[in-house]
Order: C-alpha cells, then sequence, then structure tokens
C-alpha cells in the first residue's frame, strides 16, 4: 500500500488561486485543529465545529445519476449534504463514530460513503499501479474511526477495519486509526488534544 | 427450485445490473423472481427473501462495496432458520480490475456463513461503468458468459468457478498495462475520452474540474 501523503500530489490539471492558508487548511502555532464528528453511535463531549449525527440525520440514497461528475460537476442532486461537505473540506480531522452492521458500516454510513464521491473526479489515474479516481480537491482530512459492536472472528474484524482503511486510501484521507470504541476512554485525551 | 434475484443497482431497471439479470435469467425466466432494492421496502425483501432456497444479488460496486441501499437490505437480514439455503452475488464495477471488489466479495462470504446460507461465490465483472450503453454487439462476448453461468446455474445449484475466472479477468493491472493507462490517462485518452464526451454533451466541459464548496468556503 501507498501512504496516503505519496499520493496527494494529485492535483487537477487547472490552477485555481486558492491557497490553502486562506480555506484554514494549514494552521501555524496555537490556532486550534479543526474537527468534523460523524457519529451513529457513542455519547462523547468532543468539541467540534460540525457534527453529521445520523441518528437524528437520514442522508438521502445515491442514485447513480453521475450529475455529480458530468452535469453539475462537485454537486450533488441532493443538497442534504452541501454544508456537510464544507465543513468536510475545511477541517484537519474527522472522526467517524460507526455502529457495526451484520460485521460492516451500516446501511447510513455507506449511504453517506457514496455520497462523498462528487468529492473526487470521474477521471482515473493508473499511477499506483491499480485504477483510482482523481482527487477534486486539493487536501481531503485526516480520518479516525471508533466502532461498536462485535465480530464473530478476527477474521471478520479484519474485513470491517481493512474495509475502511480501503475507503480512505483511494479517498486519499489519512486514516491510521481504526478501532473499537472500548477503548476510546482510553484515548479522549488524545482526541481532545 | 425457485430464486430469488435482488437488483441492487439505485438505478433499478436503467443501470447496468439489470443488464447482467436479464442475461444471467435469458431463457429461464420462469424460475426467477426479480426485485428491486430501490424500489422496495429493505423490511419487506428482507422478509420475502425467507421465502426462497437461493437469493441471488446483482449489484454495482460503489465505493469499495455495495451501494448504501444494498447494505440497508442486509441492516434487515435475520439468519435463515432452517439449513441448506444458499445465497450468491453479481457484483460489476467501473474499474477495470476485479481485485477492486475483493473487499466486497470477501465481506460477502462472511455475510453469507453469519446468515446460516451456503456461499454460492460472488462473479466479479470490471470494466462494466458503461454496459448498458453499448451496441449488442461489444457486449457479446460478456452476454454469453453470463447465460452460460446462468445455464450452469441452473443445472446443478451453483456459480461455474471456470466462468467467474474468465468473467474477472484482468484480477490485476499488470505492471505494463497500468503503465500503459496512466499514459493514455496524461493524454486524455483512454476512459478519459468517454467522460469528456459526456460532459460536452451536457454543456460541463468547462466546468469539470470545478471545487464548488472550496469556491463556498472562500467567499465566506
Amino acid at each position: 500500500m501507498i501512504p496516503a501523503a505519496e499520493l496527494t500530489d494529485y492535483t487537477p490539471a487547472v490552477t485555481h488561486g486558492a491557497s490553502h492558508s486562506a480555506l484554514g487548511f494549514q494552521y501555524i502555532g496555537a490556532r486550534p485543529m479543526k474537527r468534523v464528528v460523524i457519529r451513529e453511535c457513542g455519547e462523547f463531549e468532543i468539541p467540534c465545529h460540525y457534527i453529521l449525527d445520523l441518528t437524528k440525520t437520514i442522508v438521502k440514497d445515491c442514485t447513480g445519476c453521475w450529475s455529480c461528475w458530468l452535469k453539475t460537476p462537485g454537486r450533488c442532486v441532493h443538497k442534504d449534504l452541501d454544508e456537510f461537505y464544507k465543513a468536510y473540506l475545511d477541517t484537519d480531522k474527522v472522526i467517524i463514530f460507526s455502529k457495526v452492521s451484520h460485521g460492516f458500516v451500516s446501511g447510513s454510513l455507506k449511504t453517506l460513503f457514496d455520497r462523498m464521491i462528487p468529492l473526487f473526479l470521474p477521471f482515473i489515474t493508473y499511477k499506483s499501479g491499480e485504477s483510482m479516481h482523481v482527487p477534486r480537491y486539493e487536501k481531503y482530512p485526516e480520518i479516525e474511526v471508533y466502532y461498536e459492536g462485535d465480530f464473530a472472528s478476527i477474521e471478520d474484524r479484519n474485513i470491517y477495519e481493512d474495509y475502511i482503511h480501503r475507503t480512505f486510501y483511494q479517498f486519499y484521507s489519512k486514516c491510521e486509526i481504526v478501532k473499537p470504541m472500548t477503548q476510546i476512554s482510553l484515548d479522549l485525551e488524545e482526541i481532545n488534544r | 427450485m425457485r430464486t430469488l434475484v435482488i437488483n441492487g443497482s439505485p438505478k433499478a431497471r436503467n443501470g447496468n445490473s439489470e443488464v447482467f439479470i436479464k442475461q444471467f435469467i435469458k431463457g429461464r425466466e420462469a424460475s426467477y423472481e426479480v426485485c428491486y432494492a430501490a424500489k422496495e421496502d429493505s423490511r419487506q425483501i428482507a422478509e420475502h427473501m425467507k421465502q426462497f432456497d437461493t437469493v441471488i444479488v446483482a449489484m454495482p460496486l460503489y465505493i469499495h462495496a455495495m451501494p448504501g441501499i444494498v447494505m440497508k437490505l442486509i441492516d434487515c437480514m435475520e439468519p435463515a432458520a432452517v439449513d441448506g439455503k444458499s445465497m450468491g452475488f453479481i457484483v460489476q464495477s467501473g474499474f477495470v480490475e476485479s481485485a477492486q471488489s475483493k473487499y466486497l466479495s470477501r465481506y460477502l462470504s462472511a455475510l453469507a456463513k453469519q446468515l446460516n446460507y451456503t456461499y454460492l461465490g460472488t462473479v466479479i465483472r470490471g470494466g462494466s461503468a458503461g454496459t448498458y450503453m453499448m451496441p449488442e454487439k461489444m457486449n457479446r462476448k460478456l452476454f454469453q458468459q453470463l447465460r452460460m453461468l446462468g445455464e450452469r446455474f441452473e443445472a446443478d445449484g451453483s456459480f461455474d468457478a471456470e466462468v467467474i475466472k474468465e468473467l474477472a479477468r484482468p484480477n490485476e493491472l499488470s505492471k505494463g498495462k497500468s503503465r500503459l493507462l496512466q499514459f493514455f490517462f496524461r493524454l486524455g485518452l483512454g476512459d478519459c475520452i468517454f467522460w469528456n464526451m459526456m460532459l460536452k454533451q451536457n454543456n460541463a466541459i468547462d466546468r469539470k474540474f470545478d471545487m464548488p464548496f472550496v469556491d463556498e468556503l472562500l467567499a465566506e
């Protein structure tokens, strides 16, 4: 696997005149880290500037229409995630509290993953030796996933964890932490840092 | 033996999964019932499938796995109360290499076990994004393979390993192939031609690299 850092040099072949710092991506010194939380379980008080609470919001399913690639580039036909997309692109870190369903990410979280495709281009690069979508934006946040749920075997747990790592590898995000929520109390301090 | 085929495409009758299913059941429609995850209630489908001994789910690959609507259906599935039922999957992806679907097939194999179904296997076909738009003759070989898969399934209730292997080619991209494809990509050839053509048709070619949400952030 190629570290995400080596892949972020893919940029669309245009210049946009936007510098990272203007977007709040690069913080210097004591400025607090911006954070987004996506949750479908877990009751933690984590300071963040945007929460997508999947226990309260039903994200519309991707219809497979390709409008976000081919008709209104970068924009989905559904508008329900517009604020989320903005927060996602303006943050350093996204923390996901995932409720495992049948050994996998739940349908609600999977729908959210499907709806991330407007953040990438239809074009496919083969630079890493396999097919990968080209990023639409210049930078994507780091991801941490904490999950709640049991697995029948270590292999079943690996299937879930490997899938999460693979997804965010393809989404050009650094994703080193995919852990059961039972370990979170030890890490809360780290998260809140 | 009657089989329930679940079309897991969000595009229901208008996508590639429908084309795959049509070929798979061609000539044997009487033994199959087809239902649509995008059109019917997940709980009802999960309940309905209990009446069948065999369930086949055909779906597109979305973000290395099943579409959200298929996972919502799986959320509702319960383990079979009796032994001897079987479950198989047909996955088609836009990415050309079938290895892109391995995260999904690994999960589907574990899922069948979890639900007390015998796992028939996952048929994987890459490079299928435009199958439903292609003229029939370009799909001839694919359709033959899918019909053969259906025929053999009808004969012994399993997915033929040889046909699965054929359909899955290429499994991974060789170094030479990925270099060639990357060369085409840099020149705006290969699959870029298809995307650019569609963008032009929609008068969206000048906006293809738009970054709408960063533009909004900057305007704030």
